[in-house]
């Protein structure tokens, strides 16, 4: 299988700042990948530099079997900081950058007006760009990177900002856009989204990257790792009683009154449930599953309940 | 094939991407409003205006009516007044000017039949109004049922009497009379025209200064015969033989032409590239293009656009100065070899100065920002015009020599310096300023693209100079 975007070693660093430190990915042609990070962990810095807008200063990128620089007409890109020429009309500005794009102009304000009708914008075309809200500023902006149809599409956060009906559409058209056959990686901070949507996560922290999996293996990996208990009694009481009893590693109270438990090394998902029901009287027991935000959280700063600094919670 | 292809995207080439940032760039700042109004509409406006004003002045001459009040005990000075009023009238403003300084006026006056707006200016300008005088002399205040001094300026004070003079006898003997002692006093009311006040005066005064040479016992004639100043009367001969009036004020006047229509173009686009880089760097756009187009693209895109907003500009006022001369029959003072140099110049500047603009505006984030690194820049564009007069005078002098090896106000010194036609500028000074100038502007394109390409992705607190410098190396 070919590859669209290929990263060996690279690495970029601003004065003292490493802002990222030898990533290495390979992201085959057709795939959709989620790409995450804290604030500042180098995903846009990785994004410009896939783009060529900046030039690691050391290792090689390839993307679409050569540089950004001349695949620029098969490429979408829509970066983190948005922006749009105030005064232009919003068909001009469209118009502009197809033609940047290599667009034909033949036909091109027809479709133009479809894109538009698509992302439930008509007659916009002739308004100026500072008139439109900052959800409609955003749609236009992704159309500009979707309107060549780019063989490779980067969007960067693009359902920062848009409320709950624009993020179903822009999920919508980027779904459109992976069935279609093209390549995408889009960076964000909405976990529930690149859970929905990717096939494939890059985690990266401090200009490094930390995690790059399936979604399904990192399901895989991560799934039957611990249980919810909801105690008939006092949960503190039933917390200490689970620990007491040797089968969770960790667990904590939430301000729900539940009891989640990490489970120690080598206890199996039947025998946690056994166990739970044993170190006291329960209303309901579950496995837990970790979300991509868990992952996330556990990654790059810690245990979930040390961030969210909830309940009270207990180490063996 | 690849789908995008598929679906109408072609490859574009380095200079097709150019040209499509160009013609934005050209058509967002010249086909805007704002252009046509700024750039053409006020400018035709001021120049409909100075023809205009002869109209307007010619109107508003307001009639002189009222009283005269005069007191001369020589018995000759009022008279010698009243006729010249009624008879001469208002000279106009110029009638102040030394009788060198007139015929000067007077010759560009004749040197201009072609263009009536012009010479209608100085016509109106000099136009007589409408005399309606009542006189009333006394040989002196207070007596033979003369009015006393007090009672004559009250009647001032009130408005009766438009003005009272007062000529004392001494001051009409020109051998009795102090030096610096005029002899004469003048009362007026408050809402006195000052062109009325003007014109009485200085009836008066040559009224007094003819007494007095009459008491000298010399012929008036022969007193304004010797009062006639000489003017030399110079014309200009072609390299065709043609002659034709000639002005030194005018002629000094070209080189000042050129450079200004050079200034005015250069700086005009390279404001423009100013404003809009910034624009699209705080308007978050500039990595949108960037995400299109190379930073060297979108660089010589935008300065290309705004080139050819610059040439519009040299051809609308370039070519109005031309016509205007050619009017005046004048054209013979722009030769070829003068616009193929100034065509050169142009290029050099235009491209040193929207560089040093482009590389400004990539480095802020706003016109505040842009002004602390614009200061400087601007010094050095203002030094050209501190140096026009001198440079004139002395095309050829030590001060002018050196200013033509400075960049990026070279250009704009040397075509003062080859335009200014008393002294031919040596040639090798010529072909080294070009060579110089073109080695320096292709520097400060290559230092300029590279501050371009990094200050565009750069965002927070503006860079000092050297800062800018280091970005130059940055790979």
């Amino acid at each position: 299988m070919s590859l669209a975007i290929q990263l060996e070693q690279v690495s970029k660093r601003f004065g003292s700042v490493q802002a990222v430190d030898e990533v290495s990915l390979e992201l085959a042609e057709g795939s959709l990948c989620g790409f995450l990070g804290p604030n500042g962990a180098g995903k846009s810095t990785t994004i410009r530099m896939i783009m060529s807008i900046i030039s690691p200063d050391s290792g090689v990128l390839r993307v679409l079997g050569g540089s950004a620089l001349d695949n620029k007409d098969r490429i979408g890109y829509l970066p983190e900081e948005r922006g749009l020429y105030r005064k232009m009309r919003v068909g001009e500005f469209l118009a502009y950058i197809a033609k940047l794009k290599g667009v034909h102009p033949t036909g091109l304000q027809h479709r133009i007006n479809d894109w538009l009708e698509r992302v439930q914008l008509p007659a916009v075309a002739k308004k100026r760009c500072e008139e439109l809200s900052k959800g409609m500023q955003q749609k236009v902006q992704l159309l500009s990177a979707l309107m060549h149809r780019p063989d490779l599409l980067i969007l960067d956060e693009p359902y920062s900002g848009l409320d709950p009906l624009n993020s179903r559409l822009i999920t919508e058209l980027i779904r459109e856009e992976q069935r279609r056959g093209a390549t995408i990686i889009f960076s964000t901070h909405q976990m529930h989204t690149a859970e929905a949507l990717c096939d494939r996560v890059l985690l990266i922290n401090k200009g490094k990257k930390v995690l790059d999996a399936n979604l399904s293996e990192l399901r895989a990996q991560h799934d039957g790792r611990g249980i919810i208990v909801e105690p008939a009694g006092d949960p503190t009481a039933y917390m200490h009683a689970a620990l007491a009893a040797g089968f969770a590693a960790h667990a904590e109270s939430t301000e729900k009154g539940l009891v989640e438990i990490e489970l120690r090394e080598g206890i199996g998902g039947n025998d946690a449930l056994q166990a739970a029901l044993a170190a006291g009287a329960c209303r309901t027991v579950s496995l837990r599953r970790l979300s991509l935000e868990d992952v996330f959280v556990q990654l790059v700063g810690g245990s979930v309940a040390e961030l969210r600094g909830e309940g009270g919670s207990a180490d063996v | 094939m690849s789908d995008s292809m598929k679906t109408g995207a072609r490859k574009r080439s380095w200079w097709s991407r150019t040209r499509t940032i160009s013609w934005r760039e050209f058509k967002h700042t010249a086909l805007t409003k704002a252009f046509f109004f700024g750039a053409i509409v006020v400018p035709m406006l001021m120049m409909g205006v100075l023809f205009l004003i002869p109209l307007m002045i010619d109107r508003e001459a307001p009639p002189i009516v009222g009283t005269v009040a005069v007191i001369d005990p020589t018995g000759r000075v009022a008279a010698m007044a009243q006729h010249t009023i009624e008879t001469e009238g208002d000279t106009g403003p110029f009638g102040d000017l030394p009788p060198e300084a007139k015929a000067q006026l007077d010759g560009m006056n004749s040197a201009m039949p072609q263009t009536p707006g012009a010479a209608g200016m100085l016509d109106a300008i000099d136009a007589r109004s409408e005399i309606d005088l009542t006189w009333r002399v006394f040989a002196e205040d207070g007596k033979d049922g003369a009015p006393t001094l007090d009672a004559l300026k009250n009647e001032v004070q009130s408005g009766d009497l438009i003005a009272l003079v007062v000529v004392t006898a001494l001051g009409a003997n020109a051998r009795a009379t102090d030096a610096g002692a005029s002899g004469l006093m003048m009362f007026v009311p408050t809402s006195a025209s000052p062109k009325h006040q003007r014109l009485i005066g200085r009836a008066f005064e040559n009224a007094l200064q003819d007494a007095r040479v009459q008491s000298l016992g010399i012929d008036d004639a022969d007193f304004e015969r010797v009062r006639n100043h000489p003017a030399a009367e110079t014309f200009r001969i072609s390299p065709a033989g043609d002659e034709a009036s000639e002005i030194g004020e005018a002629r000094m006047l070209i080189p000042a032409g050129f450079m200004f229509l050079m200034w005015i173009s250069v700086f005009t686009s390279a404001n423009q590239l100013l404003t809009s880089t910034i624009e699209e760097k705080s308007n978050k756009v500039m990595e949108v293009l960037l995400a299109a187009a190379s930073p060297m693209q979108l660089l010589a895109g935008k300065i290309f656009g705004q080139a050819l907003v610059s040439v519009i500009m040299l051809v609308m006022y370039g070519g109005a100065a031309i016509a205007g001369l050619t009017a005046a029959s004048m054209n013979d003072l722009i030769t070829p070899t003068d616009l193929v140099l100034f065509t050169l110049y142009f290029i050099m500047a235009y491209f040193m100065i929207a560089t040093l603009m482009v590389a400004i505006g990539s480095a802020v984030s706003d016109l505040r920002e842009a002004q602390s690194l614009v200061g400087p820049v601007m010094i050095l564009l203002i030094i050209p015009i501190m140096l026009w007069l001198p440079i004139s005078e002395s095309p050829n002098g030590m001060l002018a020599t050196i200013a033509s090896f400075v960049p990026p106000g070279m250009p704009f010194i040397m075509i003062l310096r080859v335009t200014a036609a008393n002294e031919p500028v040596p040639l090798w000074q010529i072909i080294a300023s070009l060579i110089w100038g073109y080695g320096a502007m292709f520097g400060m394109l290559w230092l300029g693209a590279r501050i371009f390409r990094v200050g565009v992705l750069m965002q927070g607190k503006p860079p000092t100079p050297k800062e800018l410098l280091k970005w130059a190396f940055v790979r």
